[in-house]
């Protein structure tokens, strides 16, 4: 009697998953159309939805990674990463390195709009208004009134930005910055097309409204799931232009990003950082710089750090060398100074080789100069010392690192504490933390924009140091026109901060990713968002 | 009946404001703002910031509108994504993982009965041990686990079906199975102990006596006893799995609204954090809601309009 029953239950299980599996095999071949010969596509990742494609209001890779490639600013980094004409077909400089009058060339939005001057203005001023709130807004600041505009303060009359007719825009600057057509490459500076945006407050939110100017023009975006990309035939340089569509994914989960590209789902992918290792030699395997560095902070307000040599025996005691070969293990590049690879200098120099080391791990020195101190303060026994980081498993890698590296070399006991990252930032800007993790990434390809952050009272300073001569040279520097002088006072700079060492670098950052043998000319700047402009795929 | 409904619907928006309320102030109260960036440091930006989403207010101000926003349902715009509403992120999000949850859920309920109920009948047999072993690894493999294995063998190893995405009917099938044996198993366990107790009662064993037959025995009467505990850990169970689940939308990369609940929290959009905590409690309570009729339609001997002494 159960038998048939056992019979008549298996049966209905066998039947409701035929009727799933039938269901759903119906649609399985609707996703790609890749086998096409003409058509070359490109299948990026962009791990999540970009915030926003409005210019002024997104300050993050995930947004301006897609949106660098549907716009174009008056110059646009090269493969060399140096700025280079794009909207602007000429670039004038005054003597004194204050005017800058950029002659627009003939270029179409991708509505078929002409780009004119005032495109630019519009675009600037929006991220200058209070009530736009941009997080990029600094950036502008060496414009002459651009910070009072943005606080608010005076009218935008009187910020240097004019367009005297469609083809002309004039920016005056504060003081010569050197910096600048490489701050203005930065997608918050992109123009806005005027007529589009008033009609449409909203242009930049969906595929329909977007108007770029870039070498690709949006045609789909489905939220939260995926955006087409396709070829812009009114870009000014479409025939550079090769590949003729980008489809991007929104898959955050590195694993599964990794098992996409692996099955031929993507082209690109991150490293899972489990698999770095393995991956290591692999043929696909690119790894880039990205200006940043990865540091430590001391409070020179909360002992010991007060003391200038115990701080030197701290930053002695760290192996930068160790940490990336066997801790982090991603193929970063160890740090001995503050300022990343990727700036040249007026001599065709790299700054950091210029440079050189000027902090290397040296157990003796670094017993010595710990011994010295404690003699200095007169303290027998060192205060306690916690190290503080923001809770994740690669920050604790790190920090249970250096914890041994300090017992080995100069036999200090460091308490580890973890803090939910949200915390740790808003308590390490309230200088709450003793001895705790940092990290830093450039805005804008100056060493000058790494090394102001240590400038006395600077928001970014957070470790109470304060150096007079150091902060000469950074002031003298904004206002050097003679290029070699600046690049001198630089570096100048970095080795006062190295010596009296609020600060250790531990290590540089870099881009690493996975990319099929057939793909080429993907450009990634040390400093700057991902360039497809050039792009192909054989 | 109708009584008892008005009378839970009033504890229902009594729960959803007590909720509201301590989620409000729990929020405010843990350090760092949705604004705390590690770039946006200049404090006049910060101030325009924080004025353009009124986060310059006093609490209590901020505590008023936010009453405001929920009995309109509307929460303003996210402060993360400045591009959306907090509507807006729940409407697209919410029917993607509300056509998941319920997909999964279907399946769940369906074979986690199945396998019980044979279980239950094949009492200490090969089939009960089989099923309950099914069970078992189901309730012990984390689900997103389960996820990533799925991926690498069905995906990465033998390339049937697509890792991840959301872009038809044959990318459900993995985060269909990875979601739906967790619950499964449970139901299962369930299932098979509810039922075995059920099928030792005079009733089934007078049934039987009165010739009925097995079908009816076990459907009619074993059954519809066994269900009780299940319908009292499903509203709980669809409340959690409808509203999206984090990890398997993160590793499956389905665009559903199971991140914000996370992601709202570790950003401190304290939009977000609002709008998604009152959806998903409006929900759960909901459900309960759901749950208390079905018992009653279940169990006559449950009245709804009874007062608790005299229920049961």
């Amino acid at each position: 009697m159960k038998k048939w029953l056992v019979m008549l239950l298996t049966v209905a299980l066998f039947m409701v998953m035929a009727a799933c599996t039938a269901n759903k095999d119906a649609g399985k071949d609707s996703g790609g159309d890749k086998g096409k010969a003409v058509e070359k596509v490109l299948y990026l990742n962009n791990g999540v939805e970009p915030n926003s494609f409005d210019p002024s209001v997104a300050f993050d890779a995930v947004s301006w990674n897609p949106l660098n490639n549907l716009m174009e600013g008056l110059v646009r980094l090269n493969d060399k990463n140096e700025p280079t004409e794009a909207i602007a077909e000429k670039i004038d400089i005054s003597e004194d390195g204050k005017e800058y009058t950029f002659t627009l060339r003939d270029a179409n939005w991708s509505n078929g709009d002409k780009v004119t001057a005032n495109d630019f203005v519009y675009g600037w001023k929006h991220m200058l208004e209070a009530k736009t709130a941009s997080p990029a807004a600094f950036l502008a600041y060496e414009i002459v009134g651009a910070e009072d505009f943005n606080m608010g303060k005076g009218k935008f009359e009187a910020v240097g930005i004019k367009a005297p007719n469609d083809q002309t825009l004039k920016v005056t600057l504060k003081a010569p910055t050197e910096a600048f057509l490489n701050i203005i490459t930065n997608p918050s500076f992109f123009p806005v097309n005027e007529k589009n945006a008033k009609t449409n407050p909203k242009w930049f939110a969906e595929a329909d409204t977007f108007v770029g100017n870039g070498p690709f023009k949006l045609t789909a975006w489905e939220h939260d799931a995926k955006m087409t990309f396709e070829k812009n035939d009114q870009y000014w340089d479409k025939d550079v232009v090769k590949l003729s569509k980008v489809e991007w994914a929104m898959v955050n989960d590195t694993n599964t990003e990794y098992q996409m590209y692996k099955s031929g789902e993507l082209d690109v992918s991150s490293v899972p950082s489990e698999m770095a290792e393995q991956l290591k030699d692999d043929k696909e395997l690119s790894n880039m710089d990205q200006a940043g560095v990865m540091f430590f902070r001391f409070n020179t307000d909360k002992e010991p750090f007060t003391n200038e040599k115990v701080r030197q025996a701290f930053a002695m005691s760290i192996d930068q060398q160790q940490i990336v070969d066997y801790v982090t293990k991603t193929g970063q590049k160890a740090a001995h100074g503050f300022v990343s690879y990727g700036f040249v200098g007026p001599d065709g120099k790299e700054f950091r080789e210029e440079v050189g080391d000027l902090i290397t791990p040296d157990t003796a020195k670094a017993k010595a100069l710990l011994a010295a101190g404690m003699k200095e303060e007169g303290w027998t026994t060192l205060p306690k010392i916690t190290l503080t980081y923001g809770t994740s498993p690669d920050n604790q890698k790190i920090a249970v690192a250096v914890q041994d590296q300090l017992k080995k070399a100069i036999d200090v006991d460091v308490k580890l504490q973890n803090v939910e990252p949200m915390v740790f930032m808003a308590e390490s800007k309230e200088n709450k933390y003793q001895f705790f993790r940092s990290s830093f990434l450039n805005d804008y390809a100056d060493p000058v924009n790494a090394l102001e952050s240590f400038i006395t009272d600077s928001s970014m300073n957070r470790t109470n140091w304060s150096n007079k001569e150091f902060d000469k040279l950074i002031a003298g520097s904004k206002n050097e026109s003679d290029a070699a002088k600046r690049w001198t006072m630089l570096q100048d700079a970095e080795k006062i901060l190295i010596e009296e060492a609020p600060i250790v670098p531990v290590h540089f950052y870099n881009q690493l990713s996975l990319q099929k043998p057939n793909i080429k000319s993907i450009v990634r700047h040390p400093v700057g968002y991902m360039d497809l402009k050039w792009a192909d795929k054989e | 009946m109708i009584k008892y409904i008005i009378k839970r619907f009033f504890m229902m928006i009594a729960t959803i404001f007590v909720i509201a309320t301590l989620t409000f102030f729990l929020m405010h109260s843990i350090p760092g703002s949705p604004l705390e960036s590690d770039r946006t440091t200049n404090p006049q930006i910060q101030a325009n910031l924080e004025k353009f989403y009124h986060l310059d207010d006093p609490l209590p101000i901020q505590y008023v509108n936010y009453l405001k926003s929920i009995v309109t349902f509307d929460f303003g715009p996210s402060i993360k994504k400045p591009n959306d509403s907090v509507n807006s992120l729940i409407e697209r999000g919410f029917p993607i993982s509300f056509e998941l949850g319920m997909v999964s859920i279907l399946v769940a309920v369906i074979s986690g009965l199945i396998l019980g109920t044979l279980a239950a009948l094949k009492h200490n047999g090969i089939i009960d041990y089989l099923a309950m072993t099914i069970a078992v690894v189901g309730i012990s493999i984390p689900n997103f686990i389960l996820a990533t294995l799925l991926i690498q063998v069905f995906a990465g190893s033998l390339g049937w079906l697509p890792a991840a995405t959301w872009s038809g009917p044959s990318y459900m099938i993995l985060p269909t199975l990875a979601l739906a044996t967790g619950p499964m198993a449970i139901i299962a366990r369930l299932t098979r102990s509810s039922m075995l107790e059920v099928l030792t009662q005079d009733y089934i064993k007078m049934a039987k006596a009165k010739g009925l037959k097995p079908f009816r025995v076990i459907f009619r009467h074993a059954m519809r006893n066994a269900l009780m505990p299940i319908v009292t850990i499903m509203g709980t169970m669809l409340a959690g799995i409808l509203t999206g689940t984090f990890i398997i939308e993160r590793v499956f990369a389905i665009p559903g609204m199971g991140k914000y609940f996370v992601e709202s929290i570790s950003n401190r959009d304290y939009p977000v954090i609002m709008g998604t905590t009152v959806f998903y409690s409006a929900f759960l309570v909901f459900m309960l809601f759901l749950v208390d009729i079905v018992y009653g339609l279940l169990d006559p001997r449950i009245k709804l309009h009874n007062k608790e002494g005299e229920s049961s």
